[in-house]
């Protein structure tokens, strides 16, 4: 399984990322990726890859992605490319107008994409007094909700319980939650 | 019990030199090298070993610190990134002319495709220019590997190996096999005998080239029969249409396209120690095969050395990129080329084209944090002399380029080297220097390449002013310490602090203020009453603009939260164009600016960016 996470340097995707590899080592499969450190945290685009299972290269090709997951609406639709036929995105949507575009819906169709879009910011803004270092937490609890990726229920709660730091465990998880139960009601 | 464990691929490297027994290890940190020493400060202390790592004021200094180790017969290794190495090419190409003690390796990160550095160079190139040996690994656990490979072999002939991971590898996160220390050195004794062994001179070099050539080809020799796990043959099911030869990740790349693609016609060859090269397996492998596709990133170190390049589809005709990053999509297109398939149209991808550029989706570029100290300070210096010309260096401040603040950018330390420069321009028509002339640069690149040229500056009277933007780290890596800091990589050690103040001032400069970065209008004064001292005495001024790096805080700053009055934004952009700051965005539609809660820290210094006093604090200072 092969994963792409965009976003913004500072956004906490080297965080997705290990929860990810945390989740493939206790299905006792091989991890590979590739992360992106130094000038391009600095707020810039940044893109990580991310895979489960034997592969060689840690990079994931064009077309091949199985999930993406974008912390910022922008920076997802950026990397659709690299998701597969039927691959599944999972989107921080902060401009819902940007869907009814008739070229992206075209693109999203004929890849038969399956769309799971997340108002990460409104969400946090409200439920946790704006504070968006938890929107990694918040979109890996809107993939568990997706069904995306088969994940066990738990599996990956449960990894972002066991990384989090001590201190902002509590938060991370009530951002997962908060992901997760939007995105099951359908928000 | 599973106990593989997720590593970094700068981590797997530290936990190899670890195990190895390295016995010093140094380094400068550069993207995409840096993770490295810290790595393996923290293995070092976990498995309770005494290796000793320090980081050098520089890479040539690394690189010293770690030969002198060897000349006590301890294993050493000096960490750099690409770019580091051009610092440390004195001192490299002197080590690799002795014969050793104790093994050393020199690590030097590679960046294909630019990512953090000011050019795509190959340090591959470098070893077998210096005819030392390299290895290239293709993942974190080979890299790990040939770190004890690296050691084995840099001990067997007495000389300085490099391990040349590239930033796909360094960055790259994988489980491997964590192991335990496997190595000793000896006690550390200096030989002092036989005379002269330690030295170069030209009495000595001159007869040793001989011997240098003839381990060189030793080592190649080596390579061509063993060392099979690093140079190995991927045979294809079929009769091969095409052969592939493939170095670092571009083995990886082309390893699992090959099997995505279903290709059983397709042959490849790895290689692991591009230099020297073992000439005769890849000449066997290419009279195999009618055509072979060689891939490495990013010189063509592994086709140079084929004499006869008839059967290469390479760079030198033209079949693979001479630029840019040989990404997935890019092998899998020259791939494709050669093996006469014509590319699909995607219609799907023409939509998604179209409507990227319908929403503007352009890649962002990196900027200065919300509540960074340099952003002020350039802001201050550009306000009190917007004619001035302002020479920058390598850091996190070189971001200021979108303050319009940044005029030139060079290499390290070339801040104060190019000021004094300008000056010259103008000294050789017998002028003052027609423009206010400023150089920027932070603590961590003062020390590591500022000294020289701010003496040289001194000396030769150049009148500029000199603004060490001091953040108390080295920031653009990730945050790593260096002289100005004091603190060391290992727990429960301590180092002293070097006097940045002190420094300057034994570089012969007079006139040294400190000021806080965050103090815009308080510095205006400040800023140019150094440049009239430099202009009037002749000589260079100093200031320092002093603020800890926001991503460093151990303390909760002071919050002074703002808004923007928009009865008076006049949407002037100053404050966009000038200031810049991740937390003040732009409603392009009502033409205003406003306070984006995503990204502001409420450190409140945008207040003096606006010259309409539209950016107000809210309350008091909390």
């Amino acid at each position: 399984m092969q994963f792409i996470i965009a976003g913004v340097g500072g956004q906490g995707i080297l965080f997705a990322s290990r929860v990810l590899g945390h989740v493939a080592l206790s299905r006792g499969l091989h991890v590979n990726g590739s992360e992106v450190h130094g000038m391009s945290q600095r707020g810039g685009s940044v893109i990580s890859h991310f895979k489960m299972g034997s592969y060689a290269s840690p990079l994931v090709r064009a077309g091949e992605a199985d999930i993406l997951l974008a912390f910022e609406q922008g920076e997802g639709l950026r990397n659709f490319h690299f998701l597969k036929k039927r691959g599944a995105a999972v989107v921080n949507a902060d401009r819902p107008e940007a869907f009814s575009d008739p070229d992206l819906s075209a693109f999203l169709e004929a890849r038969e994409i399956r769309l799971f879009r997340v108002k990460g910011y409104d969400l946090l803004r409200e439920k946790m007094g704006g504070r968006f270092l938890f929107l990694n937490a918040l979109v890996l609890g809107a993939l568990a909700a997706s069904g995306a990726g088969d994940f066990r229920p738990g599996e990956l709660r449960d990894a972002v319980a066991e990384l989090a730091p001590a201190r902002f465990r509590e938060d991370n998880l009530r951002a997962f939650d908060l992901g997760f139960e939007a995105l099951s009601r359908g928000e | 019990m599973n106990t593989r464990k997720v590593l970094l691929g700068n981590e797997a490297i530290a936990r190899g030199l670890i195990e190895s027994g390295c016995d010093v290890i140094t380094a400068y940190p550069g993207t995409p090298s840096s993770e490295i020493l810290p790595a393996a400060a923290a293995f070092a202390d976990e498995l309770g070993t005494k290796t000793v790592v320090e980081w050098g004021a520089n890479e040539k200094v690394a690189l010293e610190v770690a030969l002198g180790a060897t000349f006590a017969g301890k294993r050493a290794c000096a960490v750099m990134k690409q770019v580091g190495l051009n610092v440390a090419m004195d001192p490299f190409m002197s080590a690799a002319h002795f014969q050793l003690e104790g093994g050393m390796i020199v690590i030097v990160s590679d960046d294909p495709g630019c990512h953090a550095s000011q050019d795509d160079q190959d340090s591959r190139g470098l070893a077998l220019f210096a005819k030392i040996p390299c290895f290239d690994p293709s993942s974190a656990e080979e890299a790990r590997a040939m770190v004890f490979s690296a050691f084995e072999l840099s001990e067997k002939h007495k000389v300085m190996a490099m391990l040349r991971p590239a930033v796909r590898i360094d960055h790259c996160r994988q489980d491997i096999e964590p192991g335990e220390v496997s190595h000793a050195s000896a006690p550390a004794n200096f030989k002092t005998r036989p005379a002269g062994h330690k030295v170069v001179m030209p009495a000595r070099i001159l007869p040793f080239l001989e011997a240098h050539n003839a381990r060189f080809e030793a080592i190649r020799q080596e390579f061509e029969t063993e060392f099979g796990q690093y140079n190995f043959e991927i045979p294809s099911k079929k009769p091969a249409s095409l052969g592939v030869i493939a170095g670092g990740v571009s083995f990886a790349i082309v390893k699992d396209l090959v099997e995505a693609l279903g290709r059983d016609d397709v042959a490849i060859l790895k290689i692991g120690t591009p230099v020297p090269l073992p000439t005769k397996r890849v000449e066997d492998f290419l009279a195999r095969h009618e055509r072979t596709l060689v891939l490495e990133e990013t010189f063509p170190v592994i086709e140079n050395q084929v004499v006869d390049r008839t059967k290469i589809m390479g760079r030198w005709n033209g079949w693979v990129p001479k630029e840019g990053e040989l990404v997935p999509e890019v092998i899998e297109s020259v791939l494709l080329r050669a093996l006469g398939v014509e590319p699909e149209a995607d219609p799907a991808l023409e939509s998604l084209a179209a409507a990227r550029e319908k929403l503007k989706l352009a890649v962002k570029k990196p900027v200065l944090c919300a509540g960074c100290g340099h952003r002020p300070s350039y802001f201050a210096i550009r306000k009190a002399f917007p004619d001035a010309v302002i020479a920058s260096d390598i850091g996190c401040y070189s971001l200021s380029i979108q303050q319009q603040a940044v005029d030139t950018i060079v290499c390290m330390g070339a801040s104060i080297t190019v000021a004094s420069g300008l000056c010259c321009a103008w000294r050789s028509e017998g002028a003052e220097p027609q423009r206010p002339v400023f150089a920027t640069l932070g603590d961590s690149t003062f020390f590591h390449n500022g000294m020289t040229g701010l003496a040289t500056a001194v000396y030769n009277r150049h009148p500029f002013v000199l603004a060490i933007m001091d953040n108390r780290i080295t920031a653009m890596t990730g945050g790593q310490d260096h002289p100005g800091t004091g603190d060391k990589p290992r727990r429960n050690e301590t180092g002293t602090s070097v006097d940045l103040e002190g420094a300057v001032r034994g570089c012969g400069v007079k006139y040294v203020k400190v000021l806080e970065a965050y103090d815009v209008e308080g510095n205006l004064e400040t800023i140019r009453e150094a440049w009239a001292y430099a202009k009037e005495q002749g000589e260079p001024a100093v200031l320092v603009f002093r603020h800890p790096c926001v991503t460093m805080l151990k303390a909760r700053p002071e919050k002074r939260p703002v808004t923007v009055d928009t009865q008076k934004c006049v949407g002037c952009r100053i404050c966009q164009d000038r200031f810049g700051c991740p937390g003040l965005a732009w409603d392009g539609e009502n033409r205003k600016a406003f306070i984006d809660g995503r990204f502001c820290v409420d450190c409140g210094v945008c207040v003096s960016a606006c010259p309409h006093g539209a950016i107000v604090r809210i309350g008091e200072v909390r």
